[in-house]
């Protein structure tokens, strides 16, 4: 059940990531903030760079949690495959 | 005001630029297509795409007309709020990827309905099929109107001949080169739009004496100022924090686009489809970035330079600009882009709407049909598809965008509940899945309001036209339905016969990798019960005064 586990928390870890990154001016728009940041008004520039750069990294980070994952799932199910193949030779003895 | 007639005074220019486009596609279409021998060759290019040429091609049928023209009218128009709608966008395809995407991979899935018919039996995926035809016929409308545009400009005709000739050519390609041309040509296809819109955004950007024109998607700062003095509202929010939260369901309506989904479909393996969607967010980004400059530089010619564009002109803007401060010849190359994006997007819905009738539709109601025939029905059914876009076009709406985010939202309401819980949740069942997507459907298209235009829930136009309040009423209402309608029709004796509770198990532990059936698996009530109250609350929100 660890790579369940896994899969599970990873999915909902960064879909609610992924979906934070691309809606920052939803805080915003609730916590509106004051200023400039390289040379544009915060809430304009931030929601942008992060909506680009900031799930630019969480695809590089999904795409290698999720590569790790497949990798542990098919681990799992050959653990499994040798305890059903030890259980049935048990019963058969 | 007098409106101006914008278009290129040398038309041979723009007729050639496109000319030569073609020519190009046209021999990527026909290399291609010798290929193309199977049914999975034409949808899914028999799944060997690679993560560059897959990324490339992902990004090229989502940047659409709608990011080309589309959205750049509607900063124009409605200013900042417009960038942060777009920004959420990029999502699409690293939620596609994560939440569903690999798992339909693994199952060997053509298309999303493909995998509802599996999961949740033949009439619902009928249902879900009609809807997502709908879908794509809505999405490609705005296409054609935006490929109408390019055409009128660089024809120098009026629109309605501008989209019978640029349609019929569109068509007539896409019916040709099937997917397999269509991934191979987006990849070119993806390098000249980004090209042709970005360096002339440079050229733009130099010509109006900005600073920072080597790289016009970020560095346009020293414009600020004069923006800021000239139009202090330019980067006003405008809108409450519920706007910007109905923002959501473009999101989730961006999962359950049937021909972006498919393109997860065509990569060579799970490694490569996670590649393909990082290449996908850095183009995507990269593009996106450089629509909300052009967005933002159009308005700063209006506003400081004396640029006069009526409201009809407005989703001309990135034309227009080039026209006014570059040489034709680069309108004429930005306009070849311009029909390029549409021609990627079309390419993918026409494509989408082919697998729909023919695979899911005509193929599941009569399964004795030869291979052959499905080929050809699925050509067939490209080239109806096309047409019906070109006839729906010859009336357009005010925006072309707005068709566009119109088809998020039905393709939110009917189509990613039942692939989003079906893959993540067992109880899921077809009773279920029935319920939410005829009923969610029916209530969208209610509240829009192309139907009854009394019956809306903001009043506000531009939101309600584009789907943003009928989405975030009906995609909580779908999701509700689904789970519980499932949950009390499994709980129901009588209908256990009618129902392949087995068969569900195994598929969604096969198609998450697993060999075996864990019955603790995919089957958490509490998550479930978590999903009916959020989303309860939103769809009873949703329905309070907006206050626009």
């Amino acid at each position: 059940m660890e790579a369940y586990r896994l899969e599970v928390r990873f999915t909902v870890l960064l879909a609610v990531l992924l979906l934070a990154a691309g809606n920052i001016a939803l805080f915003f728009s609730i916590f509106p903030v004051e200023g400039n940041l390289f040379g544009f008004p915060i809430m304009y520039i931030i929601p942008i760079l992060s909506g680009w750069f900031g799930v630019l990294i969480l695809t590089v980070v999904a795409n290698n949690i999720g590569n790790k994952i497949d990798t542990e799932i098919e681990k799992a199910n050959e653990e499994e495959e040798v305890r059903v193949e030890k259980q049935k030779k048990e019963e058969g003895a | 005001m007098e409106d101006t007639m914008w278009r290129l005074d040398n038309p041979i220019l723009g007729i050639g630029a496109i000319i030569v486009m073609f020519l190009v596609f046209y021999i990527v279409s026909y290399i291609s297509n010798r290929k193309s021998s199977s049914v999975a060759d034409l949808y899914v290019a028999g799944a060997t795409v690679g993560p560059i040429t897959n990324g490339l091609a992902m990004a090229s049928t989502y940047m659409s007309l709608a990011t080309f023209l589309g959205i750049t009218a509607l900063i124009l128009e409605l200013q900042v709020p417009f960038i942060m709608l777009w920004i959420q966008l990029i999502l699409s395809i690293p939620l596609i990827t994560i939440i569903y995407g690999t798992s339909l991979r693994r199952m060997g899935a053509f298309s999303p309905t493909h995998f509802i018919r599996e999961r949740y039996g033949v009439k619902a995926s009928i249902i879900a099929a009609l809807f997502m035809i709908l879908v794509s016929i809505m999405y490609a409308l705005g296409q054609m109107i935006g490929i109408a545009l390019a055409f009128e400009m660089a024809f120098g005709v009026p629109y309605l001949p501008g989209l019978i000739v640029g349609g019929l050519i569109i068509v007539g390609y896409v019916t040709i080169g099937g997917m397999a041309g269509a991934s191979n040509n987006a990849a070119i296809q993806m390098v000249i739009i980004a090209l042709m819109f970005i360096i002339p955004l440079g050229a733009i950007m130099r010509a109006m004496g900005g600073d920072g024109w080597f790289f016009p998607p970020l560095l346009y700062a020293d414009m600020v100022p004069a923006m800021m003095d000239a139009m202090p509202n330019f980067f006003d929010y405008q809108f409450s924090p519920k706007w910007y939260f109905s923002l959501l369901g473009l999101t989730l309506g961006s999962l359950g686009l049937p021909h972006l989904a498919m393109r997860i479909y065509t990569a060579s393996n799970l490694k490569s489809a996670r590649k393909a969607m990082v290449w996908f967010a850095f183009i995507i980004g990269l593009v996106f970035s450089a629509t909300y400059a052009m967005g933002f530089v159009g308005v700063y010619a209006t506003q400081t330079q004396g640029l006069a564009i009526s409201s009809a002109d407005a989703d001309k803007l990135t034309l227009i600009l080039n026209l006014v401060y570059n040489p034709e010849w680069v309108t004429a190359l930005v306009i070849a882009g311009a029909v390029a994006a549409g021609l990627s997007t079309l390419s993918g819905n026409l494509l989408a709407i082919g697998a729909l009738l023919s695979q899911d539709i005509i193929t599941t109601l009569k399964p004795s049909i030869p291979s052959k025939t499905r080929v050809k029905l699925g050509y067939a059914a490209v080239f109806a598809g096309g047409i019906i876009s070109i006839i729906l076009a010859i009336n357009p709406p005010a925006f072309l965008v707005v068709s566009i985010l119109w088809a998020f939202g039905l393709a939110g309401v009917t189509n990613a509940p039942l692939i989003i819980v079906g893959v993540w949740w067992k109880e899921a069942n077809k009773y279920g899945a029935m319920a939410a997507a005829l009923v969610g459907g029916i209530l969208y298209i209610i509240v829009s309001p192309f139907v009854f235009p009394s019956v809306v829930l903001t009043g506000h136009g531009v939101t309600d036209g584009m789907g943003l309040s009928g989405a975030m009423l009906a995609i909580p209402v779908s999701f509700v339905l689904l789970i519980v309608v499932s949950y009390i029709t499994n709980r129901i004796p009588k209908l256990q016969s009618t129902l392949t509770t087995a068969e569900d198990h195994k598929l969604i532990e096969r198609i998450h990798g697993w060999t075996n059936v864990h019955p603790k698996r995919y089957n958490s009530t509490v998550g479930a019960a978590i999903t009916v109250v959020v989303f309860s609350a939103v769809a009873i929100w949703s329905l309070f005064p907006w206050n626009l």
